[in-house]
């Protein structure tokens, strides 16, 4: 969990990321923010992120992120 | 029958809501399928057989993935992991080769429709130098309405329906009222499955609140197209279609017109294609959100078309920028390259196709492309020039939500957006640039008030017009922006209040609407698209 | 229950706001007809004449203004007649331009010309017309809505009209000969056309007027077919037809001078032998007055002094 937190304050820094549930619908976080996220997430959890999972409910909160990459290391 | 017709909204909408209303709930669904069909074929006529056999093809590949789907977890029931991850790919790869068939069949009817003359014409010019002959002959080809709206739509369902976002419809009269639905159809927006399908499906009671909701909607719509949009057609016309003729301010003008004629036009049809789906209770996702507030290229493009943009971002952009291709990149590029290039060549390589794809879609035109490269370009160069951007606003102590700055921002933004839309109208590339370079020439700010602008068509009386309705929108853009709707507030109002508002809104519509004498109906520009 | 007291209230606030500011901007119309543009004016200019002051009613597309000149018939014959002719016009605009003319008129003869009677821009194209001619009708807001501008903008007086006339003396001619070979083929009317012609029939009875179809020469518009296809109608609905088209050289038209555009339009000269031709048939088979020394009509008679000098200056 403080990877991912780690991550998204090396994408943008000025967000409090631990409170934050809107990233993706408050428009925090561009599409490209979205492509860097998933490239350091599958460098560091050793995953492998596809389209069908990029989706808001994914990405709008780390905790969501986590569950996200919880789930795809389970697979 | 287009959406602004007085026939539409005055007496096909009223019938279907009758007809509508007294079907038994469960099978409303089915009246309005119907009135979609009749609607296609009232515009189309025999084409519809275009509409039906995208339909047939939709659903059942649909139908196919869902069984593979099903077969797949089947067969991992007594599975351990090791043979699971082998089921999986092995379905995949299937489910991935059914799909593509889908696909490629649907936009094979699309780029043929579309597409085949255009290469035809670059075809032959390229045979010209080899002197070869080419065995193909242009032909008039006619369009089935909304097509490329729907083919889109059509793609989408399909792969939510790979991914497993969603269940394979199982009614194949459901997948086409998904895809047909009426007052989407010739302009979008363009749909998902998820967002719009329940709603169409659930046949609400019509009620009291979305009727009146639906055509106050309808009637500002029919103000922005009506009384701002077709009035601006008239110089836009004069000034596009005989650009040799003109030079300087007027060329800006005619973008700037020509930007506000089409954001009028599209967005009031918007307004009253959100407005007729809210009679039935159905709520379609906006298209706009107030464009002209954008600060950036990128941003303009998530407030501007937004359903296009979305459809892009979601079937092209994310799959492209997950693909093994992308990938291999950015592991090649961390270590060889550093983050910085690495990213700018991730998002060239994710945009590009988005970009080409917008382009194309418009249609079959170079223009068109260069208008898709333009914002590729433009796009790029903001991502590419972000970092450095970032340090000289801290060092030089700017705040990015400075009143000022931002007011900067929005007019480079503006500049951007009319520059566009001038090749986005021109009558192809080299009228294009033909245009902007004689926007240079001679530019006189004389030119404002010595009359050139009342030579356009357009009399002093039409331009205080123009100018009141584009205040009346941005007035309520406003209100929009900061999150409300003058709809809502109005209904908060004493009846007297919010009565008066209404008549105002109709006989603006009907005393300064530009129809009849001295004006030509203006077809719906996107309808073409 | 409440819901449809107020929705009941609502539309008839409509109703009657739209009621009056129709009756307001109609009344506005008529004293502007001069400066109306475009397709509206007849509806306003027809309204503006004199009440019961017009014998003869012409209705039709472009070729019926450009064929049919009334200070003719007034000179040669005293005829009171107005020419409520629009470029293109639909038969559903025939119909209430008829209706309009009916409120204030009561003409003993109403001439059409037919080449609007195989005008067809389709189902959808009809019905959308008749909604909207009778909407335009009934509310007349809707016809003259641009009136506005005349305010801001000011009058300006379009080109000069003579009871529905003007004058054309420009020369194209047509020369690609016989145009009205025979043949027993007949063209198709479209049902919009003979559902509006009962209806005009019926207003033509009420009103006490004779119903007169003329085609007028037309080389681009006309052939045998139709021909063919409105005597067929009138011998049917038991109506006078005349097609010049076949009565070439007993108007003495030459297409080498008479015609405006390559044999779509008569210009001034095909319309004074057109109009002479009509005005001699007129008087032999209508019962209809001689106005010319009837006090009541000495503005035409002013109005005839001006359209003799104008024609002199056009052809000269």
């Amino acid at each position: 969990m403080d990877k991912i937190l780690e991550i998204l304050r090396e994408i943008d820094d000025s967000v409090d990321y631990e409170k934050e549930t809107e990233l993706i619908d408050g428009h925090i976080l561009d599409s490209f923010g979205v492509i860097t996220l998933v490239s350091e997430l599958e460098d560091e959890f050793d995953i492998s992120i596809d389209a069908v999972e990029m989706v808001p409910a994914n990405f709008n909160s780390a905790a969501a992120i986590w569950e996200m990459v919880k789930r795809l290391q389970e697979n | 029958m287009a959406y602004h017709a007085a026939l539409y909204v005055f007496v096909f909408l009223p019938a279907c809501l009758v007809v509508y209303q007294a079907a038994p709930q469960k099978h409303r669904w089915k009246v309005l399928l119907g009135i979609s069909w009749l609607f296609f074929y009232l515009i189309s006529g025999k084409l519809i057989v275009y509409l039906i056999g995208t339909t047939l093809l939709t659903h059942y590949t649909g139908i196919w993935l869902a069984l593979l789907k099903e077969k797949e977890s089947r067969a991992k029931e007594h599975a351990d992991r090791a043979e699971k991850r082998e089921i999986k790919k092995k379905y995949q790869k299937q489910s991935r080769e059914v799909l593509a068939i889908g696909v490629v069949l649907l936009l094979a009817v699309l780029v043929y429709l579309k597409y085949y003359n255009f290469f035809i014409e670059n075809a032959s010019i390229i045979l010209d130098w080899t002197a070869l002959p080419l065995p193909l002959e242009a032909k008039q080809m006619v369009l089935p309405i909304g097509i490329s709206f729907y083919t889109l739509q059509a793609i989408g369902y399909m792969a939510d329906v790979y991914w497993g976002k969603i269940r394979a419809e199982e009614n194949i009269f459901r997948t086409a009222l998904f895809l047909s639905f009426f007052p989407q159809i010739m302009e979008g927006p363009i749909c998902r499955y998820a967002d719009t399908a329940g709603q169409l499906f659930e046949g609400k009671s019509l009620a009291y609140e979305n009727i009146s909701d639906g055509y106050v909607r309808i009637f500002w719509g029919l103000f922005k197209k009506k009384v701002v949009a077709d009035r601006l057609s008239v110089p836009v016309c004069a000034v596009f279609e005989h650009y040799g003729d003109y030079h300087g301010a007027v060329i800006a003008v005619a973008a700037v017109a020509y930007t506000i004629q089409l954001y009028m036009e599209f967005s009031g049809c918007m307004d009253i294609v959100l407005g007729s789906g809210k009679l039935f209770g159905i709520c379609l996702p906006e298209n706009f959100r107030q464009p002209f507030c954008a600060k950036s290229a990128a941003e303009f493009w998530r407030r501007w078309h937004i359903s296009l943009g979305t459809w892009f971002k979601t079937y092209i952009f994310y799959p492209v920028s997950m693909s093994g291709i992308v990938k291999r990149w950015n592991q090649f590029g961390k270590k060889h390259a550093g983050k910085y290039v690495t990213q700018l060549g991730v998002s060239a390589m994710a945009l590009f196709p988005v970009w080409l794809c917008n382009g194309l879609w418009h249609g079959a035109r170079w223009s068109y492309i260069f208008y898709g490269m333009y914002y590729f370009a433009l796009i790029l160069m903001g991502i590419a020039v972000k970092p450095g951007r970032d340090r000289i606003l801290k060092v030089c102590h700017i705040r990015e939500d400075a009143v000022y700055w931002r007011i900067i921002q929005t007019g480079k933004t503006w500049v951007i957006i009319f520059t566009g839309e001038l090749f986005f109208r021109a009558n192809g590339l080299k009228a294009g640039l033909s245009m902007f370079g004689s926007m240079f020439d001679g530019f006189d700010v004389g030119q404002f008030w010595d009359g050139t602008m009342l030579n356009l068509g357009l009399s002093r009386a039409d331009l205080v017009i123009v100018a009141a309705g584009c205040i009346a929108v941005a007035v309520v853009g406003h209100f929009r922006e900061q999150g409300g709707t003058v709809n809502g507030r109005l209904g908060k109002a004493p009846t007297p209040v919010r009565w008066f508002a209404y008549y105002a809104l109709i006989f603006a519509v009907l005393i300064f609407g530009a129809y009849g004498d001295g004006y030509q109906a203006v077809d719906l520009i996107y309808a073409g698209f | 229950m409440k819901i449809v007291k107020r929705l009941i209230l609502f539309f008839l606030i409509l109703a009657i706001l739209l009621a009056g500011c129709s009756a307001w901007i109609h009344a506005e119309a008529v004293k502007l007809a001069d400066f109306i543009p475009g397709r509206s004016r007849p509806f306003a200019s027809i309204a503006a004449e004199r009440k019961d002051g017009i014998d003869v009613i012409v209705l039709g597309d472009s070729e019926s203004y450009t064929s049919v000149s009334p200070m003719q018939l007034w000179k040669e014959q005293g005829l009171s007649s107005y020419v409520c002719g629009q470029p293109g016009q639909k038969i559903q605009e025939t119909y209430f331009m008829l209706k309009t003319a009916l409120q204030s008129q009561s003409p003993k003869v109403v001439l059409m010309e037919t080449n609007l009677m195989f005008r067809d821009p389709g189902p959808v194209k009809n019905i959308q017309s008749s909604f909207a001619e009778t909407a335009r009708y009934h509310f007349p807001l809707l016809r003259f809505h641009n009136l506005w501008k005349l305010m801001f903008d000011g009058k300006k007086p379009g080109e000069a009209v003579y009871k529905g006339f003007s004058i054309r003396s420009s020369v194209d001619p047509f020369d690609s000969g016989d145009y009205m070979k025979e043949t027993e083929e007949v063209q198709e009317m479209p049902q919009a056309v003979t559902f509006y012609m009962e209806e005009i029939m019926e207003l033509c009875r009420r009103s006490g007027a004779e119903l007169f179809l003329v085609s007028a020469p037309s080389p681009k518009n006309y052939s045998y077919r139709k021909h063919n296809a409105i005597e067929n109608y009138a011998k049917e609905k038991g109506l006078t037809y005349v097609d010049l088209n076949l009565k070439i050289k007993e108007l003495g038209i030459t297409w080498q001078k008479d015609s405006y555009d390559k044999g779509d339009h008569l210009n001034l000269y095909g319309a004074q032998k057109v109009t002479r031709w009509l005005g001699t048939y007129l008087k032999q088979n209508y019962e209809l007055t001689d106005h010319r020394n009837d006090p009541a009509y000495e503005d035409w008679n002013e109005l005839s002094k001006k359209y003799e000098e104008a024609v002199k200056k056009a052809s000269a």
